[in-house]
């Protein structure tokens, strides 16, 4: 091969190379409005997207899988822990995470900065992006949500506690929050009704206790079911 | 040395060197928040996301210290003539560092464009682009007003536009996060697989040809195809990043496909390497200048070709993305590529700036030595904690800090290994920096 030879490999390649990328671009240009709802991309979003990039929140936490690893993924964070698991944790982060071993600055967000972040996430969490990441697939549930769900079919009292916010404290198999201790075993030492009680009006059976009352948040029913779904947590 | 003006280039390495060092201080900080808990009064003052904008901005900027100075040092004897300006690459230089200093202080206090890697917020960025053109502008007349051009010279004046430009799609603030990422890669991906490929290929080029004594039509004839190579399987290799961020779904065969095939100019670059040294016309002299140069091809080759391509498949990235598998890589990458380039190139050019043949190398071949087997068990223990991560929290689906846990140890072993890295840096930073000549026994 001669040096003429090698110069045209280079020219040809590169321009092929060029040629399908500029292309595909100039497509995905064209596409992205429907795959990442641009109808939907409003001004609060664009805020949100603000707030994200001043807090530097990127740096941290992946967001589409990009960033820093050192913190939860945040592209469904919104169907993870809710728009009050993420308030709760965005506001209070030195009690949200107090009783973790890596922590999370509080950065004095002010109530409408966070609701744009709300906003923001809400959008991103809806981009079809090929349904990832897989551990909050919807198609393929993670084994944590698989034996939640297999509990929701023997008691309602799971839906409460996935959806009533106490997963933005407690855990259950390794999915939740740390601010409360895990509730694997609670069955063993708390019968329903002594958990009824605690839930109820915390304060009353202990009085240092800095679990919110849940009296407000629950029906009766719902204590009830949440109740006897963890006293069977053994 | 054999033109004055390529003195401007000891100034560049004697600059990136000691920010090399600043930024395995931070890295150090990074390991040790994965491990230890760190108090939230300090959490709110020196956050991990702070550091770790620090420690990616600060390999920047000495690489590309790094780099132009390399750069500064070969156009003179490519072109046969003194660099156009001196005082300019002396005031970029200086406008560099100012930037720099002002971007890493900003960042602790808070003011950041917050897009990862590329942290430096627009008013910054604007003399970020000035000191470029001045850059461009210098080794462009210089090479313009010389007029004798060789495909060294013309692959590195490509590599070094193509960077600039490149750069230029990270500055505008996009309104949609999937156009955001989309172009965030054009300077990501198409830097350190594209661009900065070019660069180091020319530089890589010079340097062995003077090292070896090889032809330079037979070494030049190599570089045509490998960048050629590069450039096919690199730019729509761009890909590999589109897979789960919102774009068509073609983009899985494209990336797929052609990123699959980037492993291939890197063999080609190592083989060619081996070949030139091997048909060498030169003695070998300073032989930790030698070890340099195959340590940097055999490390590329581990750290982007073996290891890109362990997760560069669709099947594979699904579980694998935004993991410590993607830190093991980059750590490896990165350093293999180009920290190993830019230190050759100064252990090839430092001692002759400073008018020493034959340079006493006891010290820097235990630095080579421990900072190259402590980056490569680091590759190992950062990928084994990928590894449990991509089954803990994505395959198992347990919950992101239940992995962490059991990542912790893996964490906690990169830590370690890291000050055995600091160790190793401090002794190469060192003998650069006070290099002297071989005692004659
Ligand atoms: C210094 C690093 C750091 C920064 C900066 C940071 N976070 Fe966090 N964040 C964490 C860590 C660590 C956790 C998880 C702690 C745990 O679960 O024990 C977390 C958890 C969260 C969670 C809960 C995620 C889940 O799936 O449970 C949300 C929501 C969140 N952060 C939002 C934000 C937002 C919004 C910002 C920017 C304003 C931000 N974070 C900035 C470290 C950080
Ligand atoms: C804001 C955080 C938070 C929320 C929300 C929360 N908890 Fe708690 N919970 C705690 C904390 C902290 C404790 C530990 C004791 C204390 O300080 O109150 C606790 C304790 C408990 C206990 C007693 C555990 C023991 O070992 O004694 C039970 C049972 C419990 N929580 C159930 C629930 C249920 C059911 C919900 C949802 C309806 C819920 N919690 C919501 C923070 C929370
Ligand atoms: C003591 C040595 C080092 C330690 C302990 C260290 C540690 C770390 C850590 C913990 C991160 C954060 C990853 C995350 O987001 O979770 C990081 C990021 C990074 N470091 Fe280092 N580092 C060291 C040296 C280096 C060196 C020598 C290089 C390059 C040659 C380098 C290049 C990078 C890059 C490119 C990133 C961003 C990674 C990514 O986005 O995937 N580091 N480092
Ligand atoms: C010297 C060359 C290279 C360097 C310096 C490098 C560096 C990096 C870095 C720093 C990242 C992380 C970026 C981030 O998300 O923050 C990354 C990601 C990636 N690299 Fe490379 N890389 C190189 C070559 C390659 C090659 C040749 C391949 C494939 C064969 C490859 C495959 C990948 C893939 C698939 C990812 C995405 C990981 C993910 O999904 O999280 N890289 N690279
Ligand atoms: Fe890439």
């Amino acid at each position: 091969m001669s040096k003429k030879t090698a110069f045209w490999i280079f020219l040809i390649g590169t321009l092929s190379s060029a040629a399908l990328f500029l292309w595909a671009t100039y497509d995905t240009q064209r596409q992205i409005a429907a795959l990442s709802h641009v109808d939907k991309l409003s001004d609060e979003v664009v805020a949100g997207k603000r707030a994200f990039q001043k807090h530097n929140c990127n740096d941290c936490h992946t967001i589409l899988g990009f960033g820093g690893y050192y913190a939860p993924d945040l592209t469904r964070v919104v169907q993870r822990v809710g728009e009050d698991g993420i308030r709760f944790r965005v506001q209070h982060p030195e009690r949200a995470f107090a009783n973790s071993w890596r922590k999370m600055p509080q950065q004095n967000l002010s109530d409408g900065e966070i609701s744009d972040l709300i906003a923001f996430f809400t959008w991103v969490g809806n981009v079809n992006n090929n349904d990832w990441p897989p551990q909050d697939s919807r198609k393929r549930l993670s084994r944590g949500e698989q034996m939640m769900v297999a509990s929701v079919g023997v008691s309602p009292g799971a839906a409460v506690f996935q959806t009533k916010g106490c997963m933005n404290c407690h855990s259950l198999h390794g999915t939740g929050g740390t601010f409360g201790p895990a509730l694997d075993k609670i069955g063993a030492s708390l019968s329903a009704e002594e958990i009824r009680k605690y839930v109820t009006d915390p304060k009353a059976v202990n009085p240092k206790a800095m679990m919110p009352p849940q009296k407000d948040n629950l029906t009766g029913r719902e204590l009830e079911e949440v109740a006897r779904f963890l006293s069977a947590q053994k | 040395m054999e033109y004055r003006s390529q003195k401007v280039a000891y100034w560049y390495f004697a600059a990136a060197l000691p920010l090399f060092v600043l930024q395995i201080f931070l890295g150090l900080y990074l390991a040790f928040s994965y491990t230890f808990t760190v108090p939230q009064a300090v959490v709110d003052v020196f956050p991990f996301a702070t550091a770790r904008a620090m420690h990616t901005n600060l390999l920047v900027l000495w690489m590309l210290l790094g780099f132009m100075g390399g750069t500064y040092y070969i156009v003179p004897e490519e072109t046969g003539s003194e660099i156009y300006s001196e005082k300019l690459a002396f005031l970029q230089l200086f406008a560099l560092l100012a930037i720099g200093v002002t971007a890493l202080a900003g960042f602790f206090l808070g003011w950041t464009k917050g897009r990862p890697l590329l942290e430096i917020p627009p008013p910054l960025n604007y003399f970020v682009v000035a000191g470029a053109l001045l850059f461009l502008f210098n080794v462009g007349m210089t090479m313009v007003r010389a007029s004798r051009w060789t495909a060294t010279q013309g692959t590195l004046l490509g590599g070094l536009v193509f960077l600039a430009l490149l750069y230029l799609f990270g500055i505008p603030f996009y309104r949609n996060e999937v156009v955001d990422w989309y172009y965030w890669w054009w300077v990501i991906h198409l830097w350190v697989e594209g661009a900065w490929e070019l660069v180091t290929a020319s530089i890589f080029a010079f340097v062995l040809m003077n090292l070896t004594g090889v032809d330079r039509q037979v070494v030049e004839k190599w570089l045509y195809v490998e960048i050629g190579l590069f450039l096919f399987t690199g730019i729509a290799g761009t890909g590999h990043h589109y897979y789960w961020i919102g774009a068509p779904r073609y983009w899985l065969w494209i990336g797929g496909i052609f990123s699959a095939l980037e492993p291939l100019p890197i063999v080609l670059m190592l083989v060619d390497t081996m070949n030139h040294i091997k048909e060498r016309k030169n003695p070998i002299v300073n032989r930790l200048t030698w070890t340099y140069a195959v340590g940097c091809a055999v490390m590329h080759f581990i750290g982007a070709g073996v290891w890109g391509f362990l997760h560069t498949l669709p099947q594979i990235n699904y579980y694998t993305h935004g993991s410590q598998v993607t830190a093991s890589h980059g750590h490896l990458a990165f350093f293999g590529a180009y920290a190993l380039l830019n230190l050759m190139t100064f252990y090839y050019a430092m001692p002759r700036l400073k008018g020493i043949r034959e340079y006493d190398d006891t010290r820097g071949k235990y630095g080579f030595w421990i900072m190259t087997s402590a980056m490569m068990l680091m590759g190992l223990t950062f990928g084994v904690a990928g590894v449990l991560q991509s089954y803990i929290e994505r395959v198992l689906g347990l919950g992101f800090m239940t992995a962490q846990s059991y990542m912790r140890l893996w964490m906690g072993a990169t830590f370690f290994l890291g000050l055995v890295f600091l160790s190793g840096v401090l002794t190469t930073v060192t003998d650069l920096l006070t290099i002297r000549p071989k005692a004659r026994a």
